[in-house]
């Protein structure tokens, strides 16, 4: 279809535009770098080469256009005559035609000149020649000047065009300008289109759409049209014409009854029966419009004739309102109903129908037998049905009760409820009892359950389940437990008594603090020995003769000359030795300790030095023969 | 209106309260607070979360199996209102709860049992082995001493005698 490439029609530069697109091109894309020194043909080949790339774009562009631009013998003749009517087909095609030839000439002053370039003998010569040849291009194309911008005029309206389907289902509304058209078109489909009071206000075709039987309807609205001959009509009216007559469609003439568009009831009557001939072949329906100001009825008796004659002539003449939407769908039903039926006769007249109808079958079941069968309808919906048309609401609605009621009324939904007792509708119901939804506990069968349980309980605390144990311990295990818990306690503090001993400072030997009398005693008697009466045991506190008459143990010989301090301190060698045997093995280990030491020469057992680190013998030379695991 | 129960800790939710979670998969989670909350972002599984009730049930710590716990049960299938069913519902609950609580007690104090025993065994070794802390090996040995010779001397006076 020819329609969607009216809005893909590549852009149409401007003359001058044009010359600088391609000639910049020219410039960028081949390559600009020659000198005189070079080698004759390659001066050649290389100017040839800027030639014929201008050339090349030039065509390639100028072909395009040729190709957007619709063939109005190729496309529908309602769009031919449309772009006729607006756009003037010779003034077009000659356009076109115009851009042909400079085509053509700019192909052949490429040839020539690439034709001379073989005799070119200078770097100077062959550019010469390619300035003749770019500036001869471009002069041509300069000539064209007036035809580039008619077209890209032309394009740009194209572009704008309603997209009307020529061959679709399509309601047209004509008649004298200010009728009511435009306002009609708004209200039946969503399009938005102008309405003023002053006439042709519409100035070009619109197109509506909407949908009735499940199908898409096209509605076209027209610029008015005033009554003079067909030569006199100006584009605009001259647009209306021409979708009047290649459109299929059903026609909606629209006759102002109130003569607010100021023309005559007699001067629209004849605008219908001038352009009676254009509506041969298509449903016509006539709108009397704007009956809310005045009725046909209110009419003077020769318009009431018109209107009479029209109708004995078989046009169905429906009175209609914009504004009141009065018969505006008793128009639009009527008109697509009855174009309906027009566009299924004429298939049906054509062949490809049989191909169609060949193929369908109604498939009826075959009667068995004589029994009549007929539809069943329950008395209950024959009931409603009556109801229904007798138009009266039997039940009193919740509205009712609420406009009765007023600041009253509160909406009681309970009242509805489906429940076995009816007065227990309006009982608060609970939910919730002690942290547990009582939903959860709700069974039928719950008192059933309950008499288990409790039985079952009964029997548990028959069988003594919940009897309390008593607390049969005897004595003894009491004071073990006392005992028990006395010890820990004891030993609870020992732990915090040793906890706070001070680890930092000097570790004394535990007789270097003198221990209390009162202390001693005072724990013995917690430990249960009888402390009374102690004062001649070997603690207590003495006077000073007594101390100095110590007995004295057997001392061991002095070993060495010296008889100082350190007779009574044995020598550190003998030192925790207990006797000769100790003493010999002693010495024997510290022996056997050091001779590993001496061996390596070494000072003491810190001595870590060593005296070659790195030996010749063992890191120089050549691997020879031998074992690689050390070096 | 309902109470329904944290997934974690099984607590109950009142409404108001706590947070509700929808998973993809049309999950809902509910939690009491956000504690639970947070220990389910971190994919905690409440059965080895000690202090949920879901731990404690699976470790054997409180009653599980009960004909009891089998009347608070979430039905799906609505029953309609019925002033008698409710009231009788009603005393029902309050009988089983009685019940319930006493058996989950004695539950517990069963459990608790067994412990007792340890203590007394323990006490006793524990005695066994310290007891030189509170008492020293021969505390009343010197007064047994003593009303030993008292008893000997006694029998030899009644001897002479």
């Amino acid at each position: 279809m020819a329609l969607y490439n009216f809005k893909k029609i590549m852009v149409v530069p401007t003359a001058k535009d044009f010359i600088d697109i391609t000639l910049s091109k020219t410039q960028r894309k081949t390559p600009t770098v020659i000198h005189k020194h070079y080698q004759i043909h390659r001066i050649r080949h290389f100017y040839m080469r800027k030639v014929k790339f201008t050339q090349q774009n030039y065509h390639d562009r100028l072909s395009q256009i040729l190709t957007d631009f619709p063939k109005l013998d190729d496309v529908h003749p309602f769009y031919a005559d449309l772009m006729n009517v607006l756009y003037d087909k010779d003034h077009f095609k000659l356009a076109l035609g115009q851009i042909n030839i400079a085509k053509n000439l700019i192909d052949n002053v490429a040839k020539d000149y690439v034709r001379l370039m073989k005799y070119g003998d200078s770097l100077y010569r062959c550019k010469q020649l390619k300035r003749a040849a770019l500036g001869r291009m471009c002069t041509i194309l300069k000539r064209q000047k007036q035809s580039l911008e008619y077209l890209e005029q032309v394009r740009q309206h194209l572009s704008r065009l309603p997209t009307i389907d020529p061959n679709t289902r399509t309601l047209l509304l004509c008649g004298y300008p200010n009728v009511g058209k435009s306002s009609f078109i708004n209200k039946v489909t969503r399009a938005d289109v102008e309405v003023q009071p002053y006439a042709f206000t519409t100035k070009s075709l619109f197109v509506g759409h909407m949908d009735y039987k499940y199908l898409r309807w096209q509605v076209v609205d027209t610029p008015g049209i005033l009554d003079h001959p067909l030569e006199e009509r100006n584009t605009i009216e001259m647009q209306a014409i021409t979708a009047l007559a290649h459109l299929r469609a059903a026609v909606l003439y629209v006759m102002d009854v109130s003569e607010q568009c100021g023309h005559a009831l007699s001067q629209q009557l004849e605008l219908f029966n001038n352009i009676r001939p254009l509506f041969a072949n298509k449903p016509l329906i006539v709108m009397a419009n704007k009956c809310d100001v005045r009725k046909i009825s209110e009419l003077s008796e020769e318009n009431q004739k018109i209107f009479a004659d029209l109708i004995a002539e078989g046009i169905t003449v429906i009175e209609t309102s914009s504004l009141t939407d009065e018969g505006v769908m008793q128009v639009k039903a009527e008109a697509c109903d009855r174009l309906l039926a027009h566009r299924v006769d004429t298939k049906m007249k054509t062949k490809k129908v049989h191909d169609v109808l060949n193929r369908l079958h109604l498939a009826v079941p075959t009667k068995r037998d004589q029994k009549e069968r007929p539809p069943f309808i329950p008395e209950g919906a024959l009931l409603r049905r009556k109801a229904v048309e007798m138009d009266a609401p039997k039940r009193k609605l919740e509205r009712d009760l609420e406009v009765e009621l007023g600041d009253d009324y509160t909406l009681n939904l309970q009242k509805y409820w489906d429940l076995m007792n009816p007065e227990e509708k309006q009982d608060k119901i609970p939910e919730v009892w002690e942290g547990h939804n009582i939903a959860d506990y709700i069974d039928p069968e719950i008192m059933k359950r309950l008499e288990d349980l409790e039985r079952e309980e009964e029997l548990r605390e028959k069988a003594g389940e919940y009897d309390s144990e008593e607390e049969s311990e005897d004595e003894e295990m009491q004071e073990i437990r006392q005992l028990a818990s006395q010890i820990r306690e004891k030993r609870k503090l020992k732990i915090l008594t040793s906890k706070e001993k001070d680890t930092q400072g000097p570790r004394m030997p535990r007789t270097a603090k003198k221990v209390e009398r009162a202390t001693l005693e005072k724990e013995m008697a917690d430990l249960g020995l009888d402390m009374t009466d102690k004062d001649d045991s070997h603690y207590a506190l003495r006077s000073r003769s007594l101390v100095r008459k110590r007995k004295r143990e057997v001392s061991v010989p002095p070993m060495s000359r010296t008889r100082s301090q350190s007779t009574s301190r044995p020598p550190r060698d003998q030192s925790g030795v207990r006797d000769a045997k100790m003493l010999k093995k002693v010495k024997t280990m510290m022996k056997s300790s050091q001779k590993e030491m001496n061996r390596q020469g070494k000072k003491g057992e810190s001595d870590r030095h060593v005296f070659d680190v790195k030996p010749k013998h063992l890191l120089a030379g050549k691997r020879k023969s031998g074992s690689t695991s050390r070096r | 209106m309902r109470i329904e129960k944290c997934y974690f800790c099984s607590a109950p939710v009142y409404p108001g309260h706590g947070m509700m979670f929808v998973r993809n998969d049309c999950k809902v989670f509910r939690f009491c607070r956000s504690k639970c909350h947070k220990n389910f972002k971190k994919k905690r599984n409440p059965r080895k979360t000690r202090w949920t009730k879901a731990f404690r049930k699976s470790a054997g710590k409180e009653l599980t199996l009960d004909n009891s716990l089998e009347f608070e049960k979430r039905r799906n299938i609505p029953v309609k209102y019925n002033r008698e069913l409710w009231s009788k519902t009603m005393e029902a609950m309050k009988k089983v709860e009685a019940i319930k609580n006493k058996r989950q007690a004695r539950f517990i104090m069963n459990r608790l049992k067994s412990g007792k025993e340890l203590e007394k065994a323990a006490a006793i070794s524990e005695v066994k082995k310290n007891i030189h802390l509170i008492r020293a090996p021969h505390a009343g040995q010197a007064k047994q001493l003593e009303d030993k010779m008292v008893q000997k001397l006694a029998e030899d006076v009644e001897m002479d005698e």
